[in-house]
């Protein structure tokens, strides 16, 4: 499997930088890509002495954070960087650090935590601001395991395929520890007036031009109020890395997760819902399930919880077993909201279905981890089905229903084995 | 059977295909080369779409889909929405390009490389600036990751030297002038396109 576009793999160098390398990394290839074109320059720009082009000011480079992760992490796209691993990567209690999925919106901003002030403003008693250090001290530090999942995990499931970052069936999502302050102490602390209905974040990342609108979300003051809501400045015990929001993030667990607003430095308390692109035309699902293919309609709404969910980690895909030797079949289920009451898996594409040992305890928003101890009785090709199941009647459908903009794929997932005999 | 539960009949039977083959599923693009990826299929309106689409992101986002036409309709009011530095002329002729070429519905019509610059048409100077790819970061009026030509202009208005500067730093580079990324050089142009193109720059203002 290629994982890595040639861009990443041969970082042009002060001699080689082509202009198209150039284009393709600041600007867009622009015309210089439309085949046919006899005069689309194809000449090196960059000979002895030529300025070297970099990154843009104040960004961290792709490279960088790639080399962070995990080879196996498949890149979906460069401009903005989004990568993930698929499920049978993830077979951890707490998602590593270098197999968490990374998510843009515009480029990865370098951030120098001293010069981080956080902002609590709107319809706040007293607006205050906060240096790292002061958030540290002025409010009791937590520590949680919980699930951010992009919106569009498992986009490439649907279909028709809808637009947007080709997020595979899996693996879109992780599951690591954070640690931080209760956004609800921080909220206290301010005052929040009795009119108050969302509150937005909003992260100092940015594009490669000045047109290009940041990036806010909002969440409603209940959640926001949640115990589990953080403002978060460590993962996995580090401090967050930077294309994980360094220095500060917001961590809405369980929530789509452009709600958990990286590179966090302000937080307003609104009266409605923050009005913007990000809140009204992205992130949104029709309110009645639309036609395959349909546009979307002007009663859609917002994305918040993720529904009902589940992964096998183990087998992954067409590893091989012995006849009559036991194995154990693991996974991951989760929910948005409310807790995983039961997991069913089954070994003949659904016509049984037997329960799984599902682990117990662990933190409100983390994944549960469920199990099946598994003796193949005939060789050939083998799958397996997981089917989870919430406490509030919540169940994984076959497929989901299909969006404009692919969000909330929850379909069963399925992992097809071989027994040798 | 009516044509809407035939249609989700179909995307679930799909979808259980989908399934059915296992739960590594090969990407779409993975079934692509590279560069084809990478290129729009030549078309009235390619090169504007390229010039636009790829400022933000890359190009792929836009080659892996196949969209109906109000799908790509919502996309690209979603991008304006965005910043996507776009006239309102501008807009129907992305709009229709990607309908065409990228539709998910119907077939798209051949590849046509003469109807690339639609915008620029027959105009010397915006031809040349399309081909060039200078307007992937300039504007006429607003700025984009370069100043605008009229910005330039108006800096330069009333040096007898801008013109000779202005073609030096276009054939050469710039190191960052007006801001963080600097300008690549354009060592192919001659003297009488660096001409043409600088006059008309300095006349913006």
């Amino acid at each position: 499997m290629s994982r890595k576009p040639d861009l990443l793999a041969q970082q042009p160098s002060r001699s080689k930088l082509t202009r198209r390398d150039f284009l393709t990394r600041y600007a867009g290839a622009g015309a210089l890509a439309v085949a046919g074109g006899a005069a689309l320059p194809r000449e090196l720009w960059a000979q002895a002495g030529a300025p070297a082009a970099v990154d843009p000011a104040g960004t961290v480079a792709n490279s960088a954070v790639m080399a962070a992760k995990v080879p196996d992490m498949k890149l979906h796209s460069e401009r903005p960087l989004t990568a993930s691993v698929p499920a049978e990567l993830h077979n951890f209690d707490v998602t590593p650090s270098d197999r968490m999925f990374v998510r843009n919106n515009l480029l990865t901003p370098d951030l120098d935590a001293g010069k981080l002030r956080l902002t609590v403003k709107g319809l706040v008693d007293r607006e205050l601001t906060f240096t790292l250090d002061e958030l540290r001290k002025s409010f009791q530090v937590v520590t949680t395991q919980a699930m951010v999942e992009c919106a569009g995990s498992g986009r490439m499931a649907f279909t028709p395929r809808p637009s947007g970052t080709p997020w595979l069936v899996t693996g879109g999502m992780g599951c690591p520890k954070w640690s931080g302050v209760r956004l609800r102490d921080v909220l206290r602390a301010a005052g929040v007036k009795s009119n108050a209905v969302h509150v937005s974040g909003q992260g100092g990342d940015f594009g490669v031009i000045p047109t290009a609108a940041p990036v806010i979300r909002s969440i409603p003051l209940s959640k926001a109020m949640e115990e589990h809501t953080l403002i978060v400045f460590g993962m996995n015990g580090e401090p967050l890395p930077k294309v994980h929001g360094y220095p500060l993030r917001l961590i809405v667990p369980g929530w789509v997760g452009s709600a958990s607003t990286k590179w966090l430095h302000t937080l307003t308390v609104l009266d409605a819902p923050f009005k913007g692109t990000y809140m009204e035309s992205s992130y949104r699902i029709p309110k009645y399930a639309v036609q395959p293919g349909a546009k979307m309609p002007p009663d859609a709404v917002i994305t918040e919880a993720w529904p009902v969910k589940s992964m096998i980690t183990y087998p992954a895909p067409d590893a091989v077993f012995k006849l009559g030797r036991p194995m154990l079949v693991q996974g991951r289920a989760w929910v948005g909201e409310g807790a995983i009451d039961k997991v069913e898996l089954s070994f003949n594409e659904g016509v049984n279905w037997q329960r799984a040992m599902i682990n117990s305890g662990g933190d409100k928003y983390a994944w549960r981890i469920f199990s099946v101890e598994y003796v193949p009785k005939s060789p050939g090709y083998t799958t397996v089905l997981a089917r989870a199941t919430d406490d509030r009647g919540g169940v994984q459908p076959i497929v989901s229903e299909w969006n404009p903009l692919g969000y909330f794929w929850n379909g069963l997932h399925r992992v097809g084995f071989m027994v040798e005999a | 059977m009516q044509v809407g539960s035939s249609r989700k009949a179909a995307a679930i039977a799909a979808s259980l295909l989908l399934l059915a083959s296992g739960a590594a599923i090969a990407p779409l693009a993975a079934q692509e080369s590279v560069a084809a990826q990478r290129t729009l299929t030549p078309g009235k309106g390619a090169d504007l779409t390229m010039a636009r689409c790829s400022i933000c992101h890359d190009i792929t986002h836009v080659t892996r889909t196949r969209l109906s036409r109000g799908e790509w309709e919502y996309n690209v009011k979603n991008m304006i929405e965005r910043g996507m530095p776009i006239a309102p002329g501008e807009i129907p002729v992305v709009v229709d390009y990607l309908a065409a070429y990228y539709n998910r519905d119907t077939a798209a019509p051949p590849p046509d490389p003469a109807a690339g610059a639609v915008v620029a048409g027959e105009d010397p100077v915006q031809r040349l600036l399309l081909n060039h790819a200078c307007t992937a970061c300039h504007a006429t009026e607003q700025k984009i990751v370069g100043p605008s030509f009229t910005e330039v202009a108006t800096r330069y208005a009333g040096d007898g030297a801008a013109a000779a500067k202005l073609a030096a730093k276009i054939k050469s580079g710039g190191a960052g002038t007006w801001g963080a990324v600097p300008m690549p050089p354009n060592p192919g142009l001659s003297d009488a396109e660096l001409q043409q193109m600088v006059g008309w720059i300095l006349s913006r203002k």
